[in-house]
């Protein structure tokens, strides 16, 4: 009985957890400039400016004060969501708490690079037994994605030439696709992009994801499992259809 | 040059031991010069497969903290001229170990010996990583079960990326699957998974299959390895995993069911 009592009477636990999150790296301080830039932006991909969350990077930036305030109203009005500034001096760090927003210190030197260039972590091993060659935004990756292993697309799709075996996860901004089994985890539009797909050759998947809508083996339909399939998202529900 | 080859799983119990122990046999009765090395420190089982327990004087760890030469920690097979056993200390924990130490000792090895087979502790931590690191070949050995296949799965992830080919970015580890254990009337039945279905999930060449057989568990107990017991399904598999581990190649035996016909059972002949 205590144990039920205990359950009862708390209201959260804490867990510590990796999402993905855009960094806005910030390499003007003016605010009509970012407006001008991010409503060019905006109109280039505008899946992307969702109420997107954003962490603004300053640490290019070599100002002691900054119009934190201004740049945050210009980010939420072309729909993105500031929720921490990354860097930047002492002032900056306390305007971006008055302003309830995070602080992260700036990241190691050597560290930072380019959101395009960002490889899985590293615990994703494969990344040094068969390089995944990157094209465009996206990625090619030729081989067994492997239990355990990680293959991140961070801007755009990717594409395994292979099977992604159970315990494996496969991550995309854009869309996934699988030349082989899919047995592993997907998820297609990390960033929030609900046009992304999965598409595969053979449907085993341990979950599917398309911006953040989910489905696991239980809810799909045993008659689609080993065939190849489409996985898209309609309205706020994954649908999944055959492709034969 | 040695051939370093790590016998290794994920997974306990599926078979490593008796796998390194039954290879490392049957290259010696090839004629190649053979050492086999156990990895497992505070879980020594190779000496007793081996049927050597009672000829340890030092192990492996004595020899990395130079408290005794190779020479002295190699223990001579007493069946087999050309094998030698260097055995893991059951007293000392795994983090007396260390990768300068084992380079040193497959080093010195490497000069006398034809093949050098690691077998590995289960588990993806340090120990089993260690026993992998220097290899040339890999041995990965698979129950016919869901949770094998995927620890097997999980090691070959390491063997792409945790060794020193990967690291020096030189040619892959190459990577043979042992299926153990394997069972074909319950593999029919449904029970177990098939040989295919193995295969087709971990992307890697068979070297051979080994059925389940009472054979084993003799031979573990009297340790005597199953390869001696040439008269037995296993024994007679695990020859063949050899053969082809040198590189002949040798057809499949042991995958399907066969009934047995009234004659064979009325002769007690025709074992297959």
């Amino acid at each position: 009985m205590s144990l039920k009592l205990d359950r009862e009477s708390t209201a959260f636990t804490f867990k510590g957890g990796m999402l993905p999150m855009t960094v806005m790296e910030l390499t003007s301080a003016d605010p009509e400039l970012i407006r001008d830039q991010l409503a060019g932006k905006l109109s280039q991909s505008p899946a992307f400016f969702q109420h997107t969350p954003v962490v603004l990077s300053v640490e290019k930036l070599d100002e002691p004060h900054l119009a934190l305030e201004r740049i945050c109203a210009v980010c939420r009005a072309h729909k993105l969501l500031p929720v921490a500034v990354r860097g930047g001096a002492d002032p900056i760090k306390q305007s971006a708490w008055a302003l309830g927003l995070g602080w992260f210190p700036p990241q190691e030197a050597g560290r930072a690079r380019p959101l395009e260039s960002v490889a899985a972590d590293e615990e994703a091993p494969a990344e040094l037994a068969v390089p995944a060659d990157s094209i465009g935004g996206g990625r090619i990756f030729r081989g067994t994605v492997r239990s355990g292993q990680q293959i991140t697309s961070p801007s755009g799709d990717l594409v395994v030439i292979g099977a992604v075996n159970a315990g494996a996860e496969v991550l995309a901004a854009g869309s996934v696709h699988v030349y082989g089994a899919l047995r592993g985890r997907a998820l297609a539009g990390i960033h929030g992009d609900a046009l992304a797909c999965i598409f595969c050759r053979e449907l085993h998947a341990e979950l599917l994801s398309v911006a953040g809508n989910y489905k696991r083996l239980e809810d799909i339909d045993r008659r689609l499992l080993g065939t190849p399939v489409q996985v898209r998202l309609d309205g706020d529900q994954l649908g999944i259809t055959s492709l034969t | 040059m040695a051939k370093i080859i790590v016998v290794t799983s994920g997974k306990g119990g599926v078979g490593k031991t008796t796998s390194a122990a039954a290879i490392a046999t049957g290259l010696a009765l090839r004629g190649n010069k053979t050492v086999v090395i156990d990895f497992d420190v505070g879980l020594r089982n190779l000496d007793l497969i081996m049927g050597c327990e009672r000829r340890v004087v030092y192990d492996l760890v004595n020899v990395i903290q130079g408290e005794a030469g190779l020479s002295q920690a190699l223990i001579r097979d007493k069946r087999v001229e050309n094998l030698h056993i260097l055995p893991a200390s059951q007293t000392r924990d795994k983090e007396a170990l260390t990768r300068e130490g084992i380079e040193k000792v497959l080093e010195t090895l490497s000069k006398d010996f034809d093949y050098i087979l690691c077998d590995s502790p289960a588990g993806i931590e340090g120990g089993a990583q260690l026993a992998m690191y220097f290899a040339d070949e890999a041995i990965v050995v698979t129950n016919p079960e869901i949770s094998s296949v995927r620890d097997s799965d999980r090691i070959l992830g390491l063997l792409a990326s945790k060794t020193r080919r990967a690291e020096r970015g030189e040619e892959a580890i190459k990577e043979h699957l042992l299926i153990t254990r394997y069972n074909p009337l319950r593999v029919d039945t449904g029970d177990m998974l098939n040989l295919e279905d193995i295969r087709e999930i971990l992307a890697i060449d068979l070297i051979g299959l080994i059925p389940e057989s009472e054979a084993v568990l003799r031979a573990s107990n009297q340790g005597v390895p199953v390869t001696h017991d040439a008269s037995s399904d296993a024994g007679q598999a695990y020859t063949d995993t050899v053969s082809r581990l040198i590189g002949e190649d040798v057809p499949l035996r042991f995958h399907e069911y066969q009934k047995k016909s009234l004659l064979s059972r009325m002769f007690g002949g025709g074992r297959r």
